[in-house]
């Protein structure tokens, strides 16, 4: 127990800018996610044909090439293509546009479980299609695809896991148990703690999704 | 009234055809409903009914001939269908209430997102058509917390809102039970009173017989009969409007 703690208050600076970094993608991944995902998610419901085919293109594109591959992809790739980019645009880029696949099917399945009815209902108002959509549809749809999308945010911030030890992208949370591990040789300790980072970000994810659950619930 | 309206006439249905399919649901229609009538639209299940009052607004669109509101095609209307729902309401059988929405914001959605009617004048609006159909304390409720009679009478204040000018009912009392198709029933009843152009349809033979100016009986998508109700009820003249009559009337 002594070693554990050692490790950890010997090196608490450094996990501390690690578990940062992580929360900076994880946050910046996510809003990417959302955005995109419900974008993409809308096209896919519009009722024209080429919109619908260029967000399916997106959805398979995207949940179709490995994480790992888009990182190498949008760094190295784009680098050697002339394209200047970050490491961190590359990186948290990457995890938002690759999460963003699976959020809008996500949100589509959700968007075809609110009835006909409520669509008929919304266009009799006058209401467009994108209106319908914004106002009517998607709020119900949130609703039931907030189950679906805690998985998906979870799912995502251990993912995120990848983009450090990726061509060295960052030094977010595991990278930097990596550093100090090659430095101490510690490996159970200091993977410990980053294992307990994780939690940290995971474990108030799922009580945050199970609350909104409980909090929006529409009665019927 | 637009310009091309034939003096009276709100909606006119002139040769129009739809299939669903292999299966031609509306045959052929002519219809014209003038400004302040309440027309009921009566026939077996399946025969088309539902499926004329949606074409009404667009919801279904027709594969030939030409549907006119207020003097303007609604078949050929393309974008400017937003425009003309917007001044028909309709009502649905299974309510369709928005259930995130409170009753009282179910009602001000429309002319606030459609019409540009602002918050308040909306709000007031809505608290004065709940006072309409007699639930005012339910303003705040949401609709799952309303009994089904309830609900469709939201429904029918969340139309009005919009300050059409013809209603449109699909099976209003359909899903209802018993005792609640009453108030709903008389909702509708003040409403084609106070001169509502109104297209009903409805297996409620009664409201027919009380409320509406004339009846149109539709089977396998073609008018088969139509007039006054007293004279549909005693005087049918086809046998498929005969043996309507009888099953509903002796059942």
């Amino acid at each position: 127990m002594g070693e554990l703690w050692e490790v950890l208050t010997r090196h608490f600076p450094e996990f501390r800018a690690g578990f940062l970094v992580t929360c900076t993608f994880v946050a910046v991944s996510f809003l990417i996610a959302m955005v995109v995902g419900t974008f993409v998610a809308a096209l896919r419901v519009m009722p024209v044909r080429i919109l619908q085919r260029i967000g399916t293109f997106y959805v398979e594109t995207f949940r179709n090439i490995p994480l790992l591959v888009l990182l190498f992809l949008s760094f190295a790739g784009l680098r050697r293509a002339g394209i200047e980019i970050g490491r961190f645009t590359a990186g948290a880029g990457s995890l938002g546009l690759y999460t963003a696949a699976y959020v809008a099917e996500a949100i589509r399945s959700g968007v075809f479980a609110v009835g006909q009815g409520q669509i008929d209902a919304s266009l009799s108002l006058g209401f467009t299609y994108p209106q319908t959509l914004r106002r009517v549809v998607l709020p119900q749809a949130v609703r039931t695809v907030i189950p679906p999308l805690g998985n998906l945010i979870i799912a995502m911030i251990k993912n995120s896991a990848i983009i450090g030890v990726a061509l060295g992208l960052a030094n977010d949370l595991l990278k930097t148990a990596r550093i100090i591990n090659s430095n101490t040789l510690q490996t159970t300790e200091v993977f410990f703690w980053a294992a307990v980072g994780y939690l940290l970000l995971t474990i108030p994810a799922t009580f945050t999704v199970r609350y909104l659950e409980k909090k929006l619930a529409i009665k019927r | 009234m637009g310009e091309n309206a034939v003096a009276g006439n709100l909606v006119e249905f002139d040769h129009v055809k739809k299939s669903f399919g292999p299966n031609l649901v509306l045959d052929d229609i002519n219809l014209n409903i003038r400004n302040g009538e309440a027309i009921v639209v009566a026939g077996p299940s399946g025969s088309g009914k539902s499926t004329m009052l949606r074409c009404i607004n667009g919801l279904e669109t027709i594969d030939s001939g030409d549907l006119r509101f207020d003097g303007k095609s609604v078949a050929k209307a393309g974008k400017a269908i937003y425009e003309l729902r917007g001044d028909m309401g309709m009502v649905f059988q299974s309510f369709n209430l928005f259930p995130h929405k409170t009753v009282l914001q179910n009602i001000t959605l429309g002319p606030t997102e459609v019409k540009g009617v602002s918050e308040k004048d909306s709000k007031e609006r809505a608290v004065k058509l709940l006072e309409r159909v007699g639930i005012p304390e339910k303003a705040d409720s949401y609709p799952a917390d309303l009994s089904g009679g309830q609900q469709q009478r939201v429904a029918i204040a969340r139309a009005l809102a919009m300050e059409p000018k013809l209603m449109l009912f699909d099976e209003p009392t359909s899903a209802l039970d018993p005792e609640m198709i009453r108030e709903v029933l008389d909702v509708m009843r003040d409403l084609a009173e106070e001169g509502m152009t109104m297209v009903v349809v409805t297996h409620e033979m009664g409201f027919a017989r009380e409320v509406c100016d004339r009846i149109v009986f539709i089977d396998e998508g073609k008018i088969v009969e139509e007039g006054p109700p007293e004279e549909f009820f005693k005087n049918a003249q086809s046998q498929r409007a005969k043996d309507f009559v009888d099953k509903i009337l002796h059942h």
